[in-house]
């Protein structure tokens, strides 16, 4: 099963895929939850905490900066610019955060 | 005054920049006011009752060497805005800009940013709604702005937001950044929550039933609840930063 959630900014899609995320893999899926908002906070409503949700912000903007080496497989990608979330859930923060262009 | 409200969808920025351009045009003469956010919502806001189409025809931009996207020399800012501007409640005009009506030529829209960039009428203050979130935030629409104002909600997200647009902000060096809490729920200092962020706060707006009815209902809190606790909090922020200079 593959979910995508979508809406209108301030409607409740983070939360809402937080929620089913946990439902899910605490009735016996093993779930991969990918954040793919340029403002990346679903490690805050799948109970990561601020601190972590930020650090992985990070790990995937230095990709951008050149800091980090893009990762070649879907395993790798998962490694290096994931982290385990409560209920053995993995997130990864897949799209690319944008960077301020003063155009 | 030229100010541009950036925040997190959901933050409320469409709510309180109409708002504020609307009591700007009540108390201090006329207001253009923007919506650049690709989702529109401005509208309601300002009490226009619907989404209108409020563009400007793309044929007036035009690709010139050396220059990239240019508006066409015979046309000034001033008059597209007299000519395509919508009017609105108190004297406002407005328009929509973030939202194309049909597809346009790659780029073309980067001179409607020179329009607004060059819109400059004595008297006249300009009120941006931009973007929600991160993305593309600034992306030269907020270029017309001498103040820029991050609209956040206290919750770990909201904040976690704010934060990362003032970083984001650190490119615009001339332009003065504040914070607007909105949605307070009693919960929490808005002082150190500023102070956390490293932002003046330039005021605290409530969380307020009123409010919300009129946004379900697609009205303006001007309108609609005029005394509500969060429309005066929002009365009280405008007159402070209009004290605090243009």
């Amino acid at each position: 099963m593959k979910i995508g959630i979508v809406g209108k900014g301030g409607s409740g899609k983070t939360t809402t895929a937080g929620i089913l995320a946990r439902r899910l893999a605490r009735t016996g899926h093993s779930v991969l939850a990918l954040d793919c908002d340029a403002n990346p906070n679903l490690g805050i409503a799948l109970g990561l905490g601020v601190d972590e949700t930020e650090r992985l912000a990070a790990i995937r903007q230095s990709l951008e900066e050149e800091g980090a080496e893009h990762a070649p497989t879907v395993s790798e990608m998962l490694q290096r610019f994931g982290a385990q979330a409560p209920d053995a859930i993995r997130l990864a923060v897949v799209t690319k955060i944008d960077t301020p262009n003063p155009g | 005054m030229r100010l541009a409200f950036i925040g997190k969808g959901g933050s409320g920025k469409s709510t309180v920049s109409g708002t504020v351009a609307r009591i700007l045009a009540r108390d201090r003469g006329p207001v253009l006011a923007l919506d650049v956010d690709p989702l529109p919502g401005l509208a309601f806001s300002l009490g226009l009752g619907h989404i209108p189409e409020a563009g400007l025809p793309e044929d007036l931009a035009e690709r010139r060497e050396g220059s990239g996207w240019v508006l066409k020399a015979e046309v000034s800012a001033e008059d597209l805005v007299e000519r395509y501007g919508i009017a609105g409640p108190d004297g406002i005009r407005f328009l929509q800009l973030g939202k194309m009506p049909h597809k346009v030529r790659p780029g073309s829209t980067v001179a409607f940013r020179h329009v607004i960039e060059s819109f400059h009428r004595p008297g006249w203050s300009v009120v941006g709604d931009l973007s929600a979130g991160t993305r593309q935030a600034f992306a030269g629409w907020a270029s017309f702005a001498t103040r820029l104002a991050i609209v956040a909600e206290p919750s770990a997200a909201g904040l976690l937001t704010a934060r990362r647009l003032r970083r984001m902000a650190e490119i615009m060096p001339n332009v003065g950044l504040g914070l607007i809490l909105n949605k307070l729920d009693g919960a929490g200092s808005p002082d150190v929550i500023a102070a956390e962020l490293g932002m003046p706060l330039w005021g605290v707006v409530p969380y307020d039933d009123e409010v919300a009815r009129s946004e379900r209902q697609g009205l303006a809190p001007i309108d609609a609840a005029p005394d509500s606790a969060a429309v005066r909090a929002i009365e009280r922020l405008v007159r402070r930063m209009g004290e605090a200079g243009q």
